[in-house]
C-alpha cells in the first residue's frame, strides 16, 4: 500500500517536472519562437473567442474517430472470428490484413478520396487502423483460450458454435479489450492523416494550417487538444480492459 | 501451394484493383492500374532506388537510436526506483500519443529538413522500446530475484544474468512494433517535409498527376514495410524461444 502511494506521488512528481520544463524552456525561449511556454498554449486553449473554432475541430475529429473505430472494432472481430471458425482462411488472412495494414496511409488517403469522397477519407484510415489492431488481438485471443475447456464442452456434447459462444469469445474478451485501448491512438492518427488530405475541419486541419501560417500557439493547442482526446479514450477503454480481465479472467 | 494459401487475399486484392480500373474505364491520372505501376517501377529503377534508399536509411538509422534510447532509459529505471517511479507514467502517457499529431511541431523546432524526419523516427521508436523493455525487465520469474539476492548476486549479475534475459522477448515485441512502423513514419515526415525519400517522391509525383509514380512509391514503401514485420516477425519467434 505505501508502495503504490510512493509510486502515485513519484508518477505524479515525474509528470510536473516534464511541465516545468516545457514551461522553462518557453519562458527563456531556449528552443526559440516554436516552442512556446505551456501557459501560452492554455490561454489559447481556454480563450472564449476560440471555444467555436476548437469545439467545430473537436467535433469533427471525435464524430470521424467515433464511426472509424466502430466500424473497424466489428470488421476487425467479425473477420479474426470467422478466420479461427475457418481456419483454412487464417494463413491469407493474416497475410492480407498484415500487407494492408503496411500500406502507407499519405498512399491511402488520395485512394479512398477518390472511392470514398473527402470526408469520409479520415473514418476509412481510422478503420482501418482500428481493424489490424482488432483482427490481431482477437485471432490470439481467440487461439489462447484454455484446450481443457474446449474439450470438456464438446466432450459433453457442446457443438463447435457452443464452444465458440461459450469458451472461446469469452476467454478472448480481455485481449480484445486490451486491442481496443491499443487502437485508440492508432484510430486518432487515421483520421489526423485524413484530414490532411483536404477535410473541410477537424483537428488535423487545424494542425496543418496552423503550421502552414506560422501560428505556433494555435499548433500547440491543436496538438495539445488531440493528445489530450486520445489520453481521456485511452484511459477509459483501460478501465474496459480492467472490468474485462477481471470478468473472464 | 503452401505461398497461394498465405498470399490469396493480396491477390484478390491487385487483381480487383486491375479488374476495377479496366472496367470503370479510370484515366491513369486519375487510378492507374497495378500492371502500369509495376512497369513504372520496372522504368525507372533508379529513381526509386535513390528514394527507396535514403528513406531506408533514415528509418534504419532513427530505429537503432530510437531503439538504444528506449532500452538504456529503461536500464536507468531498473537501476533506480526513484527515476522509475517518475518516468513510468510519463512514458505511458507519451507512447499513447498520436505521434504524427507532433510531426509538425517537430518540424517547426528541428527545421524543414531531415533531422526532423530522424526524430520522428527516433520518437516513435523510443518508447515501444522503452515501456516493453521497462515491464520485461521487471516481470521476472516469482522467486528468481530473491534467489539471486539470497545467494549474493550483485547488481551487475542479477542485470545480466537475470534480468536481461527475461526482458528479451519484450524486447523483441518492441522491435517488432518499431520495425513495421519506422519506414511509415519516416515517409509520412518526408510527405510533409519534402525532403526527399519515398514520401517526397510521393508528394512530388501527385502534384505532377503522375499517379503511377506516386503509387509506385507507396508500393515500394509498403513491400519494404512488410519485408521489415516479417523479419522482426522472425527475430521474435526466435527470441521467445531462446529465453522464454
Amino acid at each position: 500500500m505505501r508502495r503504490r502511494a510512493t509510486d502515485i506521488a513519484l508518477g505524479a512528481l515525474g509528470i510536473l517536472l516534464f511541465l516545468a520544463i516545457w514551461e522553462v524552456v518557453g519562458q527563456r525561449r531556449m528552443l526559440g519562437l516554436s516552442w512556446p511556454p505551456l501557459s501560452s498554449v492554455l490561454e489559447m486553449l481556454f480563450d472564449p473567442s476560440r471555444f467555436g473554432l476548437f469545439q467545430r475541430a473537436l467535433k469533427a475529429t471525435l464524430s470521424a474517430f467515433a464511426v472509424g473505430y466502430g466500424i473497424g472494432l466489428v470488421a476487425g472481430v467479425a473477420v479474426a472470428a470467422l478466420a479461427h471458425v475457418l481456419p483454412p482462411l487464417r494463413p491469407g488472412m493474416d497475410r492480407t490484413s498484415a500487407v494492408v495494414h503496411a500500406i502507407p496511409s499519405i498512399a491511402l488517403a488520395p485512394i479512398f478520396i477518390l472511392t470514398l469522397g473527402r470526408n469520409a477519407t479520415p473514418t476509412g484510415l481510422a478503420a482501418l487502423h482500428v481493424f489490424f489492431l482488432l483482427y490481431v488481438a482477437t485471432s490470439s485471443g481467440l487461439a489462447a483460450a484454455p484446450a481443457v475447456l474446449r474439450d470438456m464442452v464438446a466432450s459433453l456434447g457442446g457443438s463447435r458454435a457452443t464452444v465458440f459462444w461459450r469458451v472461446e469469445l469469452p476467454s478472448a474478451l480481455p485481449t480484445i479489450a486490451s486491442g481496443m485501448r491499443l487502437a485508440v491512438p492508432a484510430a486518432l492518427i487515421g483520421v489526423i492523416i485524413g484530414e490532411w488530405f483536404g477535410s473541410p475541419r477537424g483537428l488535423g486541419v487545424l494542425v496543418i494550417n496552423a503550421m502552414q501560417n506560422f501560428q505556433i500557439p494555435l499548433l500547440w493547442s491543436a496538438v495539445v487538444l488531440a493528445v489530450v482526446c486520445s489520453l481521456t479514450l485511452y484511459g477509459l477503454f483501460g478501465l474496459l480492459q480492467r472490468a474485462a480481465q477481471e470478468r473472464f479472467r | 501451394m503452401s505461398a497461394l494459401r498465405h498470399s490469396w487475399g493480396v491477390l484478390a486484392i491487385l487483381l480487383a484493383w486491375q479488374i476495377w480500373v479496366s472496367l470503370a474505364g479510370l484515366d491513369a491520372i486519375v487510378m492507374p492500374s497495378p500492371l502500369s505501376v509495376a512497369r513504372d517501377i520496372a522504368s525507372a529503377p533508379d529513381v526509386y532506388g535513390a528514394a527507396a534508399a535514403q528513406t531506408v536509411l533514415l528509418a534504419v538509422a532513427g530505429l537503432a537510436l530510437g531503439m538504444a534510447f528506449g532500452t538504456a532509459l529503461a536500464l536507468l529505471c531498473w537501476l533506480s526506483r526513484v527515476l522509475a517511479g517518475m518516468l513510468t507514467p510519463l512514458g505511458i502517457v507519451f507512447a499513447s500519443v498520436p505521434v504524427v499529431a507532433l510531426i509538425p511541431v517537430l518540424a517547426r523546432i528541428f527545421g524543414y529538413d531531415q533531422r526532423t524526419v530522424l526524430a520522428i523516427v527516433v520518437i516513435i521508436s523510443f518508447f515501444p522500446s522503452f515501456v516493453f523493455t521497462g515491464a520485461g525487465l521487471r516481470a521476472l520469474p516469482p522467486g528468481s530475484d530473491d534467489l539471486f539476492r539470497v545467494l549474493g548476486a550483485g547488481t551487475w549479475r542479477r542485470l545480466r544474468l537475470l534480468a536481461l534475459p527475461a526482458a528479451m522477448p519484450d524486447w523483441a515485441v518492441a522491435f517488432r512494433i518499431a520495425g513495421a512502423n519506422a519506414v511509415l513514419a519516416a515517409m509520412v515526415a518526408e510527405f510533409l517535409m519534402g525532403t526527399g525519400g519515398l514520401g517526397h517522391l510521393f508528394h512530388a509525383a501527385r502534384s505532377d498527376l503522375a499517379m503511377e509514380r506516386a503509387l509506385g512509391a507507396s508500393l515500394v514503401a509498403t513491400v519494404i514495410s512488410v519485408l521489415g514485420f516479417l523479419g522482426a516477425s522472425v527475430l521474435e519467434r526466435k527470441a521467445r524461444a531462446a529465453f522464454a
